[in-house]
């Protein structure tokens, strides 16, 4: 009876933190300060595509796509169209992952991060309004503030290995968003490893 | 300076050093066989270990919401070949709410090693490299590559892991057919998102189950689970599964997890889902779990055919059969065109009786209750009116009353079988078919077994096949009247032949009425009490209605007076025939004499309990008014090297009696694409290897040669 009711309440629990984030429906607004102390709402970059990265360097999944200098190429890539770029950091400080803003800083120079901000989500807030789930796990807003794209960076599971041999989901989403097509993948299965929320 | 080279120099170094080891930081990994020396031809278990640091954890072959499944990527010389990973049943981790599938401590990946028969002797080295993701608060990759050594000689000799790695083999799934499971959607689903039912045989109380599913590409199973009410004996969840691109998944595997008490068991499931659970009930491809392949469409049309031709000589069938060649012959000096005509008419009355079947199939199906092919005969009801029928129609053929051309439906039973012109050749028709449905053929009941796990549309195309099977042979006589020249002239003899087929049909009467006992128990005296009652009023009727002139009104008086008074004593008070005798639960043995086999009663645990023990199986589907099982057992089964074969392979016998039709049997009849029995199944002695399905017409060779495959 007890081992039901945890199984209801997982149940209740799983749809109800992860009743998030859906393709084809609007993104779910955040506010959010970057690591250096500015503040970001989704709403300021209304007619600008949106890219979301959920970040963990210690993740060895993550740590590849920065070793090899492919994350930080296609960051410049994009930010160069006039795409925003956030990098997302939901690691709770409950975990050695976790950076102060100053760390957060340091990483961002030594790693050459070249994306528009690092967001502080050592709450979770916007890992579980958009259910986030692995890093890295990538979505891609468009102009209008609905959500084109979530999932995989590329279909590359791997740890290691040059990523720019993939194809990557995310350069083919914000480019058939700028020809003004339709994207024939929308959503597919994260790779990574888990994101530490606090609880 | 000089200082933070030599510093970057020694990190460097370590880190070269520290790749080479087969121990990433928190993983250790080793390749152990269960043999150290094997011969070619053999298959030689091999298992990866994987020893983790405490809080360290790597992931099953579908890690979950994060994580890598451990890849083995094998080095081997020509001559061995590796099977697929037996993985060991995972913990579920549900972690904050993203849940993945991990081992801890340790856990042993089983891979059989084929080795060819043309390999030469002497040492064999056998490589591998094993990639894995390990996780404790951080993930690190880890790479090692594993090695070891294998004689090849004359002689198999175990290593000293042999039973280390045996009882790894015991904790990694076993093969869920057993379970008769099934698989469906619950409704059409909103958007992504649509909840899946997977139910499941299972004869101990099951105090928790799960289900952990294969990774996919286009579809995601969510990691919660419910537990939904299922009837008893049975176990069902329900799974939310989110789409991701394509089309909805129609097939689903993984693993079903039950607990029952302090066991934890686990069974790899692969299952068609249905979208809709009464569809669900007849499995349309057990092609993968049992063997047997679903055969093509006009095979099995063909099949149905010859069935039905078949059908022609069976038993059941054959005195109405003869007394259609008397309407033949009667007819042959007539115009050709109405023997044609009748002929036709005959098979319409064969058709329609099928359509009418197969409607009531299409029905029953519908209303949820699993219908199996003898199910007429299945009914106590049914049972009891066709074995007054069948009586009647033989006192007619004696010659005990006639019915006049004309007479009316009620009087049908009577007249049936003996009526001349177009409507005697329709009910001649009808006839043959209601008596040829206990008699499944050989071809038949592969035929219509695949009809049965069908649409409607085909269901109505198999039934009316086999019906153009059974009335083909009179259409054909009926339209080369040149054939007809070798049907003997009338004469007396007719009358004679009448007669004598009067007996078969009094034999067939007789069977149903063996069948009636098991219905009614002892009250069945009563219906032969009746029957006899029957048949004085027949004679009543016969002698002095029909053939009498005076005293005609008391005649009639007296014949209903016997037939209702016989009726409402003999078969309503005595009989009781509305409330036959539930089935008496016979616990333990089915022995008949001291010889005979051991048979217990069949059900899905008690296959799975014996397979667990590592005995083959021996299942017999058979049902006391289906004629082929009988002779079946007389001949191929219940014979002393049988008996002695079972004895010697320590086999378990499970009788499966399907004379009531339970749901059980009818679901597991359908799992093999038979509609009705017989149905013999041997399952070897492994465990993980599919039943062999015998054939229907069986022999002693036949059932010896499975029952030694199955005991090697």
């Amino acid at each position: 009876m007890k081992r039901a009711l945890t199984l209801l309440g997982l149940l209740g629990v799983v749809t109800g933190a992860f009743a998030a984030a859906e393709v084809g429906k609007p993104a779910p607004e955040f506010t959010a300060t970057d690591i250096n102390g500015e503040t970001h709402k989704l709403s300021d970059y209304q007619g600008k595509i949106v890219v979301l990265e959920s970040y963990n360097q210690d993740c060895p999944f993550c740590h590849n796509h920065y070793r090899t200098g492919a994350m930080q190429e296609l960051q410049r890539e994009l930010t160069a169209k006039g795409v925003v770029w956030l990098v997302v950091n939901s690691v709770s400080p409950n975990y050695p992952s976790h950076r102060s803003p100053e760390a957060a800083r340091k990483e961002w120079a030594s790693q050459k991060i070249n994306a528009t901000a690092w967001l502080d989500d050592s709450s979770g807030a916007i890992g579980k309004a958009f259910g986030i789930r692995t890093t890295p796990h990538m979505f891609v807003i468009d102009q209008a503030g609905i959500l084109v794209y979530e999932g995989a960076i590329d279909d590359r599971p791997s740890p290691e290995g040059d990523p720019r041999t993939a194809h990557n989901y995310v350069r083919e989403a914000v480019q058939k968003l700028e020809a003004g097509q339709q994207l024939a993948v929308s959503q597919t299965k994260p790779y990574g490893c888990g994101v530490k929320y606090g609880s | 300076m000089f200082v933070r080279r030599i510093t970057n120099f020694l990190g460097v170094a370590w880190f070269c050093l520290a790749g080479l080891s087969a121990e990433a930081a928190h993983t250790e990994a080793r390749l152990i066989l269960a043999a150290e020396t094997a011969r070619p031809g053999d298959t030689v278990l091999a298992g990866v270990q994987l020893r983790m640091d405490p809080r360290w954890h790597t992931y099953w072959r579908n890690p979950g919401a994060s994580g890598m499944a451990t890849k083995v990527e094998w080095q081997l010389p020509a001559g061995v070949k590796a099977g697929t990973i037996q993985w060991p049943v995972p913990e579920k981790l549900p972690d904050e709410d993203l849940t993945t599938y991990i081992y801890t401590n340790e856990a042993v990946l089983l891979v059989p090693l084929k080795l060819a028969g043309d390999l030469g002797p002497g040492p064999l080295d056998l490589k591998a490299s094993v990639s894995w993701l390990e996780c404790d608060l951080q993930c690190v990759p880890g790479q090692a590559e594993v090695h070891a050594s294998l004689n090849i000689g004359s002689e198999i000799k175990a290593s000293k892991d042999a039973d280390y790695l045996h009882t790894w083999q015991t904790k990694a799934p076993k093969n869920g057919e057993a379970l008769s499971a099934r698989a469906w959607w619950e409704g059409a689903g909103i958007g992504k998102s649509r909840y899946l039912l997977l139910e499941w045989n299972s004869a101990a109380a099951v105090s928790e189950a799960d289900f952990f599913p294969d990774a996919s590409e286009d579809f995601e199973v969510q990691p919660a689970t419910g537990r939904v009410p299922a009837a008893p004996g049975k176990f069902r969840l329900r799974k939310e599964v989110k789409k991701l691109a394509g089309d909805w998944p129609r097939q689903i595997s993984g693993v079903l997890i039950q607990q029952s008490g302090p066991a934890r068991l686990a069974y790899e499931v692969n299952l068609p889902i249905e979208s809709s659970p009464t569809a669900a009930a007849v499995n349309t491809s057990p092609a993968v779990a049992t063997g047997v392949v679903a055969p093509s469409l006009w095979k099995m049309l063909l099949y149905a055919f010859l069935g039905g031709l078949i059908l022609n000589v069976m038993p059941c069938v054959l005195p109405v059969i003869a007394l259609k060649i008397l309407g033949f012959v009667g007819q042959a000096k007539d115009e050709p065109r109405q023997v044609r005509k009748l002929g036709l008419i005959y098979a319409l009355g064969v058709l329609v009786s099928f359509l009418v079947l197969a409607g009531l199939v299409i029905g029953v199906k519908a209303a949820g209750h699993k219908a199996g092919w003898g199910m007429q005969f299945g009914n106590p009801q049914f049972l009891v009116v066709l074995t007054a029928l069948v009586t009647l129609v033989a006192l007619n053929l004696f010659g005990v009353f006639e019915v006049n051309p004309g007479a009316r439906v009620m009087d049908a039973a009577g007249t049936l079988a003996s009526k001349h012109g177009p409507a005697g050749a329709f009910f001649n028709g009808v006839l043959a078919t209601i008596l040829a449905t206990p008699c499944t053929a050989p071809f038949l009941g592969a035929a219509l077994g695949f009809a049965f796990t069908q649409t409607a549309g085909i269901i109505v195309l198999m039934f009316v096949v086999v019906g153009l099977g059974l009335a083909s042979p009179y259409v054909v006589l009926s339209w080369q009247p040149g054939w007809l020249k070798f049907l003997p002239k009338p004469g007396v003899w007719m009358e004679r032949f009448k007669v004598a087929m009067g007996f078969p049909m009094l034999a067939t009467a007789v069977w149903l009425f063996s069948l009636i006992p098991l219905h009614y128990g002892k009250r069945a005296l009563w219906l032969g009490l009746f029957l006899v009652i029957l048949a004085l009023a027949a004679w009543v009727y016969g002698e002095f209605v029909q053939r009498g002139r005076a005293h005609r009104g008391l005649g009639i008086a007296a014949a209903l007076a016997l037939l209702v008074g016989g009726y409402l004593y003999a078969v309503e008070d005595q009989l009781r025939w509305r409330s036959p005798v539930s089935d008496t639960a016979l616990a333990g043995s089915l022995k008949e004499g001291p010889d005979g086999i051991d048979w217990q009663r069949w059900s899905p645990a008690a296959v799975a309990q014996a397979r667990a023990q590592g005995r083959p199986v021996f299942v017999d589907f058979t049902a006391d008014w289906c004629l082929t099982c009988q002779a079946n057992k007389r001949i191929a089964i219940d014979v002393p090297s049988v008996r002695a074969k079972l004895k010697e392979i320590n086999a378990a016998a499970l009788l499966g009696d399907y004379t009531r039709l339970p749901d059980a049997i009818t679901t597991e009849l359908n799992r093999f694409g038979r509609a009705g029995v017989p149905l013999v199944l041997v399952y070897p002695k492994n465990p993980n290897e599919p039943p062999q399905v015998l054939p229907e017409a069986l022999t002693p060779g036949i059932v010896l040669a499975a029952l030694d495959g199955a005991g090697r």
